[in-house]
């Protein structure tokens, strides 16, 4: 079909364009703290105005007319800030960063329409950046510059400024050779740029044409430098490194390597050439090519530097579901084997059997851990957009807030992580609109003026654990406590009885909350019930601590991964269900005359305290056989709730795999998804969170379900 | 039903007629219906079927098709027919229904037919009083054939849920 092609298309597109914007928004934040600080750099400028320039490559190949058009105007600023003909300033850190945004609301929406983004006015800003322009050099001082007319015509218009710019001030340029490994000659560059930072100014790094092998890529890098040979040397940290001084052609005899071309041609030439013949780089081996591909201002900066593959979930679903029939037939064999063994005169083979079977197994564990694995994408994805917030939140709110963000390479699950920046850009919004005090409030309280916002994760066993802590006002108990009995949360008898923890946990009580809030952003606590239900969706658990006058944290455990998960699988009325080790407390022996009526509700008495039933088989109105003389009761616990689910039997644990209903099943309420079993059987995963909530308030409608039907 | 649904449905039922000219025979409470071949993925014997609490009332549950989780629906149910036992001749469809592959119970499957459009009527010139899923009569062999196929529309027929 034409439309998936299109599709497939548009989704590539998509990814790409996505990952190139927060590259972006990332490189603007880091630009945007060195401008407060005075610490700008101008490879930090050109870092962006490459991915504006391959942003706008994409978005025309993939006919994204919009984003092509927005791209092309802040690249008209970046070059003229790289050129240093506008000067960096917060108004022109502004307009970068609206564009950023228009990237991220287009790539959103369906629709360029539904955008709503106001171009011209956009563009008018723009122009307002670029403001006045002076004139140009009149003298070209690279005519005097002793380097080869291959190496000048591949220099891009701004490497060609930057080489200028540093003859003209008298800076040194250095030539350096370096051979580096192909395979990980994107950390080796990082680390050379790295080293060099403080010392030197990279102009271009180009590879050689006749250097490398197979394994190896030979490099010539240009520097500036006021430092000496030796220093530089001592500074680079490859093998075999080799750095010259390029001179001026009226100085001493020519230090540059074997050269054939003339040397005499004009510069302009030189730069017509090149303009004419782009092809000149095509010559160079792939490896190269995609090395210049990232300097290089023409189509060739398109293809990815990187040499990671992008993948679908979709096809990693897949994966699993093979992997989750070779499991099945790996029991199919291991039936055979034992059937086998009982027959001498087959014993042999079936000890065979076993064994090969057994290898098959292990393999077969490997090949699931290492799809696991690859879902797996760090929380510096979620985090970075957050830093993005923090910016726009402090500003919006006249805050000074500094993030201190720690545990960015905690690896999580894919989809945890997609489904982690609404509940955490909630916390942190809150956070600085009620968390941390105006700079005044917290100068007359001692506190330094800017506050601190400190996100950190970190992995334990099986889950991963996310902390959001701020140094604000904090939350005092007594008025959460005032909150709740005003809004019927919680009775004034109730209240006297929460210990401190409780107390905290009140905020994310529905009804805790009302939308009478002033601001947008939302009142504390607005919608922290909405967190909590998302968070327990994830199978993670919310908690928050605060002290008054210190600062609040909120800590979020999360399990590692949705795609395999721990269960333990129970049997209501002939039928199979599993439900999330995570949130089992226990399980234990009914005793029918255990049960006290509170409220209308059937209660147990659980080491003295009350644990709310639910009969599944009433429940789900699956009442069709009569329940067996013993029975058990799950306890479940979602946060600081619990009920006991009434089940027929329990069949043990199992690691499954959940696999998402269909869009014709999402009415559904009360079953995460199903799992395949094997042998045709599928059972249905209970969402605990979603039934404890249930059992909760409809305990009397469930009777009717009990009904069947329509 | 308003006149701009009426029309709409219309393009949608000639749009059928004219890209699909093999449809798939099955019968049900004894009548005979067909869908459109290409919607048909696949055709399986049935498997045991794992019921969905409170699902709606026609849905008879989940299936695993080589481990992807496939919704099943009792056509009987749907199309407001007698229930019938499940026999060795009871088959699951598994029909495109655009955002999702749904299977679909259905009593017997005949045969496919290669319809020409001389031997389908349109439902649109039975009167407005049709369902949407009702695309029209299939009379495979022309006027005077003995097999009267209902021919449906597979996404009007699945989208509801």
């Amino acid at each position: 079909m034409a439309r998936d092609d299109d599709s497939g298309l548009r989704d590539e597109f998509l990814a790409e364009a996505q990952e190139i914007v927060e590259a972006l928004s990332r490189d603007l934040l880091v630009l945007d703290q060195a401008e407060k600080e005075g610490t700008t750099s101008a490879e930090q400028i050109n870092d962006l105005f490459r991915s504006v320039h391959t942003l706008k490559g994409i978005a025309g190949m993939f006919g994204h007319p919009t984003i092509g058009a927005i791209a092309h105007s802040l690249e008209d600023l970046l070059d003229q800030l790289r050129l240093e003909k506008v000067a960096l300033t917060a108004e022109v850190l502004d307009v970068l960063f609206e564009g950023v945004e228009h990237f991220q609301r287009l790539l959103q929406s369906e629709e360029e329409s539904e955008a709503g983004i106001d171009l011209d006015a956009f563009a008018q800003r723009i122009g307002q950046s670029l403001g006045v322009q002076d004139g140009g050099a009149t003298e070209d001082p690279l005519r005097a510059l002793g380097l080869e007319e291959a190496m000048l015509s591949v220099l891009t218009e701004y490497e060609e400024h930057r080489l200028r710019a540093n003859v003209e001030q008298g800076v040194t340029i250095f030539r350096v050779g370096l051979r580096l490994p192909l395979l990980s000659i994107d950390e080796s560059l990082e680390s050379l740029k790295e080293k060099l930072r403080s010392l030197a100014e990279i102009i271009t790094y180009l590879p050689s044409m006749d250097g490398g092998d197979a394994e190896h890529i030979e490099l010539v890098v240009l520097i500036a430098s006021t430092s000496d040979k030796e220093v530089l040397e001592a500074a680079i940290p490859f093998e075999g490194t080799s750095v010259e001084e390029v001179n001026r052609r009226d100085g001493g005899p020519m230090s540059l390597g074997p050269v054939e071309e003339p040397q005499t041609t004009d510069l302009t030439d030189l730069i017509a050439a090149a303009e004419a013949a782009p092809s000149s780089l095509t010559h160079a081996p792939p490896s190269a090519a995609q090395l210049s591909g990232a300097n290089q201002a023409d189509p060739l900066s398109v293809r990815s530097v990187s040499n990671t593959v992008r993948v679908e979930i979709d096809k990693l679903d897949h994966l699993m579901n093979v992997v989750g029939e070779l499991a099945i037939i790996r029991s199919a064999i291991f039936r055979i084997s034992e059937r086998f063994r009982s027959e001498s005169a087959m014993r042999e083979l079936s000890i065979e059997l076993h064994r090969i079977n057994r290898g098959f197994e292990r393999n077969l564990l490997e090949l699931q851990n290492g799809i696991l694995d690859v879902r797996m994408v760090p929380l510096g994805q979620v985090f970075d957009k957050l830093a993005r917030i923090v910016r726009q939140a402090a500003r919006e709110h006249g805050k000074e807030v500094r993030l201190v963000v720690s545990g960015k390479d905690t690896e999580v699950d894919k989809l945890i992580v997609e489904e982690l920046s609404d509940p955490l850009m909630h916390i942190i919004r809150n956070a600085i609109d009620h968390g941390i005090e105006p700079p005044k409030q917290r100068d007359m309280a001692g506190k330094k003026p800017t506050g601190t916002l400190a996100l950190s994760a970190y992995q334990r066993g099986k889950h991963v654990v996310i902390e959001v802590e701020d140094d604000g006002g904090g939350i005092d108990h007594e008025a959460i406590l005032r909150v709740g009995i005003e809004r019927g949360v919680i009775t004034r008898d109730a209240a006297a009885e929460l210990s401190r923890e409780e107390i905290y946990n009140l905020i994310f009580t529905a009804g805790f909350s009302t939308k009478s809030s002033v601001s947008d952003l939302s009142g504390r606590g607005v919608g922290m019930d909405v967190v909590k239900t998302n968070i327990a969706r994830l199978g993670g658990i919310i908690d928050v601590d605060s002290e008054p006058g210190i600062g609040t944290k909120f800590t979020i455990t999360l399990p590692v991964t949705l795609a395999m998960i721990s269960a333990l699988l129970v049997r209501v009325a002939g039928r199979e269900f599993a439900i999330p080790i995570t949130s089992v407390r226990e399980a234990l022996v009914f005793e029918e005359s255990e049960i006290r009526m509170v409220e209308a509700r059937e209660m147990l008495t659980l080491r003295g305290s009350s644990l709310p039933l639910c009969r599944l088989r009433e429940f789900f109105g699956i009442a069709d056989a009569p329940p067996p003389e013993r029975q058990f009761v799950v306890v479940a616990e979602i946060g600081s709730r619990r009920v006991g689910f009434l089940v027929d039997e329990l069949d043990g644990q199992q690691d499954i795999v959940i696999k998402s209903f269909g869009p014709s099943l999402q009415k559904v309420k009360g079953f995460a998804g199903a799992t395949d079993l094997g042998d045709q059987r599928v059972a249905l995963v209970i969402d605990v969170p979603s039934l404890v909530e249930e059992s909760g308030m409809q305990m009397d409608r469930a009777r009717l379900w009990a009904g069947g039907g329509v | 039903m308003s006149e701009a649904k009426l029309a709409i449905h219309q393009t949608d039922a000639s749009e059928i007629v004219r890209t699909a000219h093999e449809f798939l025979a099955f019968s049900l409470a004894g009548e005979s219906y067909a869908l459109p071949l290409p919607s048909i993925r696949e055709i399986l014997k049935a498997p045991p079927i794992t019921e969905i609490p409170r699902a709606e009332y026609d849905i008879l549950g989940i299936i695993s098709v080589r481990g992807r989780i496939t919704t099943v629906i009792d056509l009987r149910r749907r199309l407001h027919l007698e229930e019938g036992p499940l026999t060795k001749d009871t088959r699951i469809l598994l029909v495109d229904r655009g955002d999702e592959v749904i299977g679909v119970l259905v009593d017997l499957v005949h045969q496919v037919y290669r319809l020409h459009p001389d031997e389908i009527e349109l439902s649109s010139v039975m009167g407005s009083d049709v369902s949407d899923h009702f695309v029209g009569i299939g009379r495979p062999g022309g006027e005077g054939s003995e097999t009267l196929l209902i021919l449906l529309d597979p996404i009007a027929l699945l989208r509801r849920n």
